[in-house]
């Protein structure tokens, strides 16, 4: 870890991220709107270069005051490597089960089987994505629980991050006419960011 | 005569991806805008007869572009290039009165492939 270089990211580069996270996310978003049989709704990436204890400003698009449950899930190829963490608002598995038509009641263990079935769809579909557009092959590790119904604060702090900055992309995903809503967020690390900005330097290139 | 072509994109690197991938045999004269009340502007100026149209965009989106050149009767062949890529959105864009669906990225291949099938190329 080199901690006296000071990572950053120019305008265009912000913007090239932001684009192809765009398109990685609607790949995503698609499988998800055929899996559920529902019309997800589309948000504009936020792609930030921030402190790792920054996090919580990321996901603005849950609030304070809801339980939320979350699972992450480590990923690396040609030397860069970061976590994908998706956390739902407690209130959308209700919807979730009935969309996917699970029978039974819904409890923890339930709730924990949707999660990963959700979670290996769009973090698979959307580092797909974004590595089909950076020529890199991302391989995944096992996703891992990070807390169910608790705070967000909570959900956060149980995880023990080794760098400090680090590159995040929120997409915060709605389902139209229903109580659906999750936050994906793709964190890479501070090594990556090098490596990450050189590629899009390539993309940019006339 | 160069062919007026409008791009529109809010993201300044898919605009130049969507330029690039322009058949290079094609006389063209580029105009870009970042949002869909600027796209408006360019037609009615006659510099977008053929238009590649984003359609998740700040202060107007693609969806309200199409809407907007339908009801005035703008002269505006639109393709719409999308990151987002569910069969509504095709469906919804279609009955608005956009000639083809492109999913991002875009091609060269196939920005010629619809260009040709549309006889503009």
């Amino acid at each position: 870890m080199n901690q006296s270089v000071s990572v950053s990211i120019t305008e265009d580069q912000r913007d090239c991220y932001q684009e192809i996270s765009n398109v990685a996310m609607g790949q995503a978003a698609d499988l998800l709107a055929r899996l559920l049989g529902v019309k997800v709704i589309l948000p504009i990436p936020v792609v930030n270069l921030i402190e790792v204890n920054e996090l919580r400003m990321a996901l603005s698009g849950i609030e304070n005051s809801d339980t939320v449950s979350g699972v992450c899930q480590g990923f690396i190829g040609n030397a860069i490597s970061g976590e994908a963490l998706l956390i739902f608002n407690d209130t959308s598995f209700s919807d979730i089960s009935s969309l996917l038509q699970y029978k039974g009641v819904l409890d923890a263990a339930l709730e924990l089987e949707l999660l990963m079935d959700v979670a290996n769809i769009l973090i698979g579909a959307c580092l797909r994505g974004i590595g089909e557009q950076l020529d890199v092959n991302f391989s995944q590790g096992h996703p891992v629980v990070l807390g169910q119904h608790v705070n967000l604060n909570d959900l956060l702090k149980s995880d023990n991050y080794r760098w400090t900055k680090t590159l995040a992309i929120e997409i915060n995903y709605k389902i139209e006419g229903y109580d659906i809503n999750c936050d994906l967020l793709i964190l890479f690390t501070e090594d990556a960011i090098d490596v990450l900005n050189r590629k899009v330097d390539y993309l940019l290139e006339d | 005569m160069a062919t007026p072509v409008l791009i529109c994109d809010d993201s300044s690197f898919a605009r130049k991806q969507m330029a690039r991938a322009l058949p290079k045999n094609w006389d063209v004269e580029i105009t870009f805008a970042c949002n869909g009340e600027e796209a408006i502007q360019v037609i009615k100026e006659g510099k977008g007869e053929v238009v590649f149209l984003d359609l998740t965009m700040p202060v107007m989106d693609g969806y309200e572009t199409l809407a907007y050149i339908k009801k005035n009767e703008l002269n505006a062949c639109v393709i719409v290039v999308s990151g987002d890529i569910q069969p509504e959105a095709r469906a919804e864009v279609t009955q608005l009165g956009a000639l083809e669906f492109i999913k991002k990225p875009i091609s060269t291949d196939k920005a010629a492939e619809v260009l040709t099938k549309f006889g503009i190329l």
